[in-house]
């Protein structure tokens, strides 16, 4: 924990003498502030969390009548969302593979070497979220239509790993530029090659920012709906965008226990790259150097 | 929720004088080039090329590639020169529909994004200045909706804001009247800070961080007031990353599609949403291509923000 509060050293001071008026108030105003922040964030997720598990529910009650497990029971018996599930976990892990192999080289070369371009390739990449992703999945049609990409594997695979490019190159060229070079150095008189210094010195201290970019990508890849609804639909639905359809044509408690179901892979992933993400990986990468 | 905001991990010392020291080998720079080409083509081939073929759609140059999308297409202006026309530009832009959508556009984005950057200064200022348990819980309630997909956020935000939704529910108990926000900009609004928050946190909190507590301590004894100390000194040292964080986040709210899709009103709506309607629904690609540039001009002119405080930054720290 690397945070100093500035004012501790005079709020220490300032504790022995009774509260007053105004600091009474101020920690008032934070405590209103505390909850409806817990409100506005928290609350409609448990507003639908309570959902899924719903029978009966009267306005304006805070609690459904009567609790059930049928809306389960329906997701799990819905052969079209099974399939979506398994397209999902088709996708996600396939475009994380392949946005690595074609941008970790490239996100190792911005770290290391100095060539002709370099700042332009990386504010170039920055394009891919200037433009507007609808916008882009517009002006993408024209081209799929052409190439024949439209409804195919590989037109939905472009479209998902087109949205991991930012994140797998910049995340892990500031977490390859953060891997101190004496070190790299020292291993290197120490009579290591160049690889081996590669394997045991660099990936190893630049793996956290690799693997918040992975976890990134395959959220990005695991959400992407616009693109997928508007390449891959009808022939190829996945989570999310079987969410589009589930909500006008299913009961509220089923999108309920859907969303249940596609939140589970985010939340724990974001829970066990949490620390990272925290810990400034995130926000070194968003800086270009 | 009780994870912290580290600093980030000593920024200043990384890169730049072990790159100056070693004398460049040619053959290194043209492995750097090759090694960071593939990511570049892709962009250049599926981003680049598209919105160049798209951008002669939009002006009515019908040839070549753009052959398909013009003859599935509904409504198509052709150009006869090879300049191509204004025509579908024209139309847009006399279209009531369009002008409402642009309107709703960059109102949202102005509102949702000054919002956010007003909650993560605070919580970023709280956490610096303050500390303590309830700031951590700040920080980390911000956080939630990144590990949310849109998707869920979007429907979760427009039931709980509904007819029936919980806020409705709570002031009915009590026997007052709530409106209805689902389906309305204030929906859209909601669920645009709601689903920007954890970015611009991260990267402002990260920002306000690394601002030396030796300056703050210098600008108090010096007989600055909180306010002063936070106008003169914390924010214009973090300049850069709340810039960042104000950018992108107006960007990502200017294109979006998800959030409007599901909690705004059919019309007028966000120009990502109607730009979605006038492809599929309506099958008039070309006057979705002309929408689709509007919102690149727009995010562009943001854009061009980011790239400058970026220079800023490489300067201040002598590596242009």
């Amino acid at each position: 924990m690397s945070i100093t509060p500035v004012s501790r050293a005079r709020a220490d001071s300032s504790t022995r003498r009774p509260p007053s008026l105004d600091s009474i108030l101020r920690s008032a105003l934070v405590g209103l502030f505390v909850i409806l922040m817990l409100v506005f964030i928290l609350g409609p997720l448990l507003w639908l969390g309570v959902r899924a598990f719903a029978g009966n529910w009267t306005f304006p009650n805070l609690l459904p009548d009567d609790w059930t497990l049928r809306w389960w029971q329906v997701v799990f018996n819905d052969g079209a969302l099974g399939i979506a599930v398994q397209n999902s976990l088709f996708f996600a892990p396939l475009t994380v593979l392949v946005s690595a192999v074609i941008c970790l080289p490239a996100a190792y070369a911005f770290a290391r070497f100095d060539f002709p371009g370099r700042r332009f390739f990386l504010i170039s990449l920055f394009a891919t979220n200037a433009f507007p992703k609808m916008g882009l999945f517009v002006t993408l049609a024209a081209l799929f239509y052409a190439l024949n990409l439209m409804n195919t594997v590989l037109g939905i695979l472009v479209v998902h790993v087109l949205g991991t490019v930012v994140f797998m190159t910049w995340i892990p060229a500031a977490a390859f530029a953060a891997v101190p070079r004496n070190l790299e150095e020292a291993a290197r008189d120490a009579g290591a090659s160049k690889l081996r210094v590669f394997a045991s010195v660099t990936l190893p201290m630049a793996l956290p920012g690799i693997i918040v970019a992975a976890v990134m990508s395959f959220l990005a890849s695991f959400d992407e709906a616009q693109g997928t609804y508007l390449v891959g639909a009808p022939d190829f639905m996945t989570m999310p965008t079987q969410m589009y359809s589930l909500v006008l044509n299913y009961p509220t408690q089923v999108a309920a226990v859907f969303s249940i179901l596609l939140a589970i892979p985010s939340v724990a992933l974001m829970l066990s790259a949490h620390k990272h993400i925290l810990g400034g990986q995130l926000a070194e990468g968003f800086q270009i150097k | 929720m009780t994870s912290t905001l580290h600093k980030p991990a000593e920024r200043q010392q990384t890169v730049p004088p072990a790159r100056a020291r070693r004398p460049k080998r040619l053959g290194q720079r043209g492995v750097g080039f090759f090694m960071a080409l593939p990511p570049i083509l892709l962009i250049a081939l599926f981003v680049g090329f598209p919105i160049v073929l798209a951008f002669g759609f939009s002006i009515g140059l019908n040839g070549g590639l753009n052959r398909t999308i013009a003859t599935i297409g509904q409504n198509v202006h052709e150009s006869d020169a090879w300049w191509g026309t204004l025509a579908a530009y024209e139309e847009m832009f006399s279209n009531q529909r369009f002008l409402g959508d642009l309107l709703v556009t960059i109102t949202v984005t102005l509102v949702s994004t000054i919002t956010v950057l007003f909650l993560a200064l605070g919580i970023g200022l709280y956490l610096k200045l303050k500390g303590g348990r309830m700031a951590r819980l700040l920080s980390g309630l911000a956080i939630v909706p990144l590990f949310i997909p849109v998707v869920i956020a979007s429907w979760a935000i427009l039931t709980f804001y509904s007819g029936t939704g919980f806020l409705r529910s709570v002031f009915a108990i009590v026997g007052l009247d709530f409106p209805v926000w689902a389906f309305t900009m204030v929906a859209v609004i909601i669920g645009s800070v709601w689903t920007s928050l954890p970015f611009a946190v991260l990267m402002v909190s990260s920002g306000l961080q690394s601002v030396p507590n030796a300056m703050i301590e210098a600008a108090r004894d010096a007989g600055a007031g909180s306010l002063r100390t936070i106008v003169s000194v914390i924010i214009p040292m973090a300049a850069v990353p709340i810039i960042i964080a104000t950018t992108f986040t107006a960007i990502g709210i200017v294109g979006s599609f998800t959030v409007p899709y599901f909690t705004g009103p059919n019309s007028p709506n966000m120009l990502g949403v109607d730009m979605s309607n006038y492809f599929s629904s309506f099958n008039q690609p070309q006057q979705s291509a002309v929408m689709a540039f509007t919102v690149f001009v727009i995010a562009s002119g943001i854009a061009a923000l980011y790239v400058w405080a970026n220079f800023r930054s490489a300067k201040e720290q002598g590596k242009v």
